[in-house]
């Protein structure tokens, strides 16, 4: 996510305080956390605080996968990547014993096949476009860009239509998810997952110095990235499973579509047990919805709280184009890829589950498209 | 834009209490996956079950 979209101060400016929207970012937080308080569920209060943390986190480092993926991509700088990779290894020191070793816990699997290649592939073009992936829409609409509240609003449709398309897709064929810990046991698979960190990273910093690029991270992405695979561990402590973003959007994007009188009764996706629970519970009841409301309401009190709010103009016709349609193909691709970088990527490896590394490998020729595509919407390549 | 973003956040906000106030809650907040059978977090089946 281009950190131009958000109305970031100047260096050495003065912070000024926005009071209207961090007094509106810290009163939605708090009301959310109270309804779910009064339901008696204090980890529904953990993750909403969770995302809130998430939402400050990726805001105040400007942690940007998409743009992290782009430089990689066009400059050969992998300092970006190599920060991602922090969040995972941090993340998976829980999540892949702790899945393996208490059945109330849970890594985020998914099938191979070609349903999560498509998916990904897809999602790669549209996050390029739309200049955000699941994470970048949460905070940078947090953050008050306006473009990015198209991207999410589309991002929602998108995710409703892959719902539709996900068992033709599913159809197509493929095999069960592949675990690391089934194999190896959880320090085994453990440990296996971090030499597969620690691979990709070797691999990414020889392609970066062999094009004579950067591929230190920077010291906000060490920093912000840490901090980020900490909060990821308590969400998936407070949850049961890793963090995951885009099934919110097809949960809400249900509800709207629903309360518009479109019929989900016949649709494969909609009968499978959770999803039909969650299309009539409350959308408190959904953990990926909890921290997606708290992401935004982070991201919404950081940027209020130190600078004029939502300040910059709406950009040009062709960008906003280019979020409607990006926010499309990412919805449908992060439903029939089982989701986005978050929940598909860094959820899946730090699960040790072969399909996030898949999912890494069908985005990046994805990306490459979209980088191509944006210079017709008046993007930069860069 | 900051008119339309607190109309936003307005809208948002009576959208979920005005969702959570008038649907049934599932108790413990759960993800698809929580499900028997699901192999995804969307509650996919595993590609074995079918």
């Amino acid at each position: 996510m281009s950190t131009a979209t958000l109305s970031a101060p100047d260096s050495g400016a003065v912070p000024r305080i926005d009071y209207l929207f961090l007094g509106a970012a810290l009163a939605a937080t708090g009301i959310l956390v109270v309804l779910v308080l009064l339901d008696g569920q204090p980890a529904s209060a953990a993750l909403i605080l969770g995302g809130f943390g998430l939402g400050v986190a990726f805001l105040k480092a400007e942690f940007s996968y998409t743009a992290s993926w782009r430089r990689f991509l066009t400059r050969g700088e992998a300092g970006g990547l190599i920060g991602g990779l922090i969040v995972i290894a941090i993340c998976a020191l829980a999540v892949v014993p702790v899945a393996a070793l208490n059945k109330n816990f849970g890594g985020a699997i998914a099938p191979l096949g070609p349903s999560l290649i498509i998916g990904a592939f897809v999602f790669g073009i549209g996050m390029q476009l739309a200049n955000g992936c699941g994470s970048g829409t949460l905070y940078t609409v947090g953050g008050g860009s306006g473009r990015m509240l198209v991207t999410l609003a589309f991002f929602i449709v998108g995710s409703v239509f892959g719902s539709l398309s996900l068992p033709s897709t599913l159809a197509l064929g493929g095999v069960d998810p592949v675990l690391a810990s089934d194999y190896l046991g959880p320090w085994g698979g453990l440990l296996a997952t971090l030499l597969s960190i620690a691979l990709a990273a070797g691999v990414m910093i020889a392609m970066a110095r062999k094009r004579g690029a950067n591929w230190r991270p920077s010291r906000s992405y060490i920093i912000g990235g840490t901090v980020i695979g900490v909060l990821c561990i308590g969400v998936f402590f407070a949850g049961g499973h890793p963090w995951s973003v885009t099934y919110g959007y097809t949960i809400w994007g249900a509800k709207i579509f629903a309360a518009l009188g479109f019929d989900f009764s016949n649709a494969g996706f909609w009968q499978w047990p959770g999803n039909k629970q969650a299309l009539t519970s409350s959308v408190l009841s959904d953990t990926s919805s909890l921290t997606d409301f708290g992401m935004i309401f982070g991201a919404m009190a950081a940027a209020a709280a130190t600078n004029r709010y939502a300040a910059n103009a709406w950009p040009p016709l062709k960008s906003l184009l280019a979020a409607a349609i990006g926010g499309l193909l990412c919805g449908w691709g992060a439903r029939i890829g089982f989701g986005c970088n978050i929940g598909a990527f860094i959820g899946g490896v730090a699960s040790g589950s072969l399909h996030g590394w898949i999912w890494f490998l069908a985005a990046l020729p994805g990306c490459m498209i979209g980088i191509r595509l944006r210079p017709a919407f008046g993007l930069s390549r860069d | 834009m900051r008119k339309t973003y607190m109309a936003v956040v307005l809208l948002a906000l009576v959208a979920i209490v005005g969702n959570h106030l008038t649907s049934p809650s599932s108790g413990r907040a759960v993800s698809p996956e929580d499900f028997a059978g699901a192999c995804a977090p969307c509650g996919a089946p595993c590609p074995s079950k079918k």
